[in-house]
């Protein structure tokens, strides 16, 4: 007994170090995938604060080419804006009263409104990509809304706090979405495994896809995004990884280098539809 | 000792600060990101508590995880690496060496290179191994370790050029 307590002194620093090394393989085993821990993610007050003040440094810098966007951005909603008033002057001028047709439907609220929202921080060299965006529960956001860039889908909210909250974008291997060639009806997968930060692959998709280079890939089926928006562009036939499905590599249309503003889409009927999809898997 | 307390406070927090807003972001051709806060550890007088590195080095992880969103990993291989120190000093340095003496470029080349390559590369394989647990490829792996390495040395021995001239009245 003695020799034991005189060995556990002698060797108290291994134990020690052994005992946080199993603390920090714990941590690595439960929380990274799905556990949804606030504190201990960038989600939280401290670290989103010191991310939002080093962004704010960090803005500057990019501040031309997003101002260039922006402009562009400008240009086009006021483009839409003139061909909208003139459809509307088109209807004035004719002589059958429109207004019935429209009369149900606007009653009904639009299912899809955006909150604008800011990247304050964005890991993009690893295995682990996430962004931090920096509005949280308290602007309406909540986990599993989808997030977009003026030029495409940028990825999921995995994890909300207060103030902040974490995106698990395109370009992580846990970012999956059903997504389909414009123009065509054959539904496949979408997900990321690196490593080029721009390339994507479309996986299951029927073989008799054909493929021509530059089709716009768009989603389709998803409870997280309204159907046809822009997620990239097809340039070369991937490897697939079984000989009864073809696969894509697409060129993703955000560009994550320079992400800075994004949009969060709120989806009036999220709640809605999920609970009726719920209702026929649960018996 | 307690300047040199100070310099170590304030070494600890700018790694930190650094290294998740600086370095985690650069990604040199997709494979080679400048991993920097092991130098803290590099840093420690030799003689330095054991316990006292061992715990400076899982908190310093544990705090590059919070902010890089990788809960344990950053934190696990610092930690061995912080447990290796003593025995791997034991190998490079000479035991007579001062209790108070910090290892650096200028007072003990060789050893302080050697010392520093074996522990930088240590620490980047057992990182990118725990974080590659189940993604991606071992080659993939393999050249993300030595690109890295190879950053973050060219990176550390500069800083460390740097700082023996600045602070040398501190340190010595």
């Amino acid at each position: 007994m003695r020799n034991f307590i005189d060995f556990l002194i002698k060797k108290s620093s291994w134990i020690w170090a052994i005992l946080l090394t199993v603390v920090s393989l714990y941590l690595v085993f439960t929380q990274n995938s799905y556990q949804r821990s606030v504190y201990l993610t960038s989600a939280n007050r401290v670290t989103g604060e010191i991310y939002k003040f080093s962004n704010q440094i960090e803005s500057y810098i990019h501040m031309q080419r997003n101002n260039r966007q922006l402009l562009e951005e400008n240009a086009r909603l006021h483009n839409e804006v003139e061909t909208l008033k003139s459809v509307l002057t088109g209807f004035a001028t004719d002589s059958i009263y429109y207004g019935h047709a429209f009369a149900n439907d606007t009653a009904r609220p639009p299912q899809f409104d955006f909150i604008p929202a800011t990247v304050v921080n964005k890991s993009i060299s690893g295995v682990n990509n996430f962004l931090t965006l920096d509005k949280g529960l308290l602007d309406g956001v909540k986990s599993d809304m989808g997030v977009i860039s003026q030029t495409g889908i940028v990825g999921v909210i995995f994890n909300v706090s207060d103030h902040f909250s974490v995106v698990i974008p395109v370009v992580n291997p846990k970012f999956r979405v059903s997504a389909k060639i414009k123009n065509s009806e054959n539904s496949g997968s979408l997900g990321w495994s690196g490593p080029e930060l721009n390339i994507a692959q479309l996986e299951q998709l029927p073989k008799h896809e054909p493929f021509r280079s530059g089709d716009t890939v768009v989603t389709s089926y998803s409870r997280i995004f309204p159907k046809d928006l822009v997620i990239g562009y097809t340039v070369s036939v991937a490897k697939s990884k079984d000989d009864n499905f073809n696969s894509f590599n697409i060129e993703l249309a955000s560009d994550f280098h320079s992400l800075q503003h994004v949009m969060i889409i709120r989806d009036r009927f999220f709640d809605e539809q999920r609970k009726l999809e719920e209702s026929i898997s649960i018996p | 000792m307690k300047v040199s307390m100070i310099f170590e406070i304030v070494l600890f927090v700018v790694l930190i600060a650094f290294q998740t807003t600086i370095f985690s972001r650069i990604s040199v051709f997709g494979v080679a990101t400048p991993i920097l806060y092991v130098y803290f550890l590099i840093k420690l007088p030799i003689g330095r508590n054991v316990f006292y590195v061992i715990t400076s080095g899982f908190l310093m992880g544990l705090i590059i995880d919070i902010f890089l969103n990788t809960p344990g990993m950053n934190a696990a291989a610092t930690t061995i690496i912080a447990a290796l120190r003593k025995p791997l000093l034991n190998v490079f340095f000479s035991r007579d060496d001062y209790e108070e003496f910090v290892p650096s470029i200028y007072s003990s080349t060789k050893s302080f290179v050697r010392f520093v390559i074996i522990i930088t590369i240590m620490h980047q394989t057992l990182l990118f191994f725990i974080e590659a647990f189940t993604f991606f490829n071992l080659s993939y792996t393999i050249v993300r370790i030595f690109a890295s390495s190879a950053l973050t040395l060219v990176t550390i021995f500069a800083l460390d050029g740097l700082m023996y001239r600045k602070s040398s009245g501190i340190q010595a």
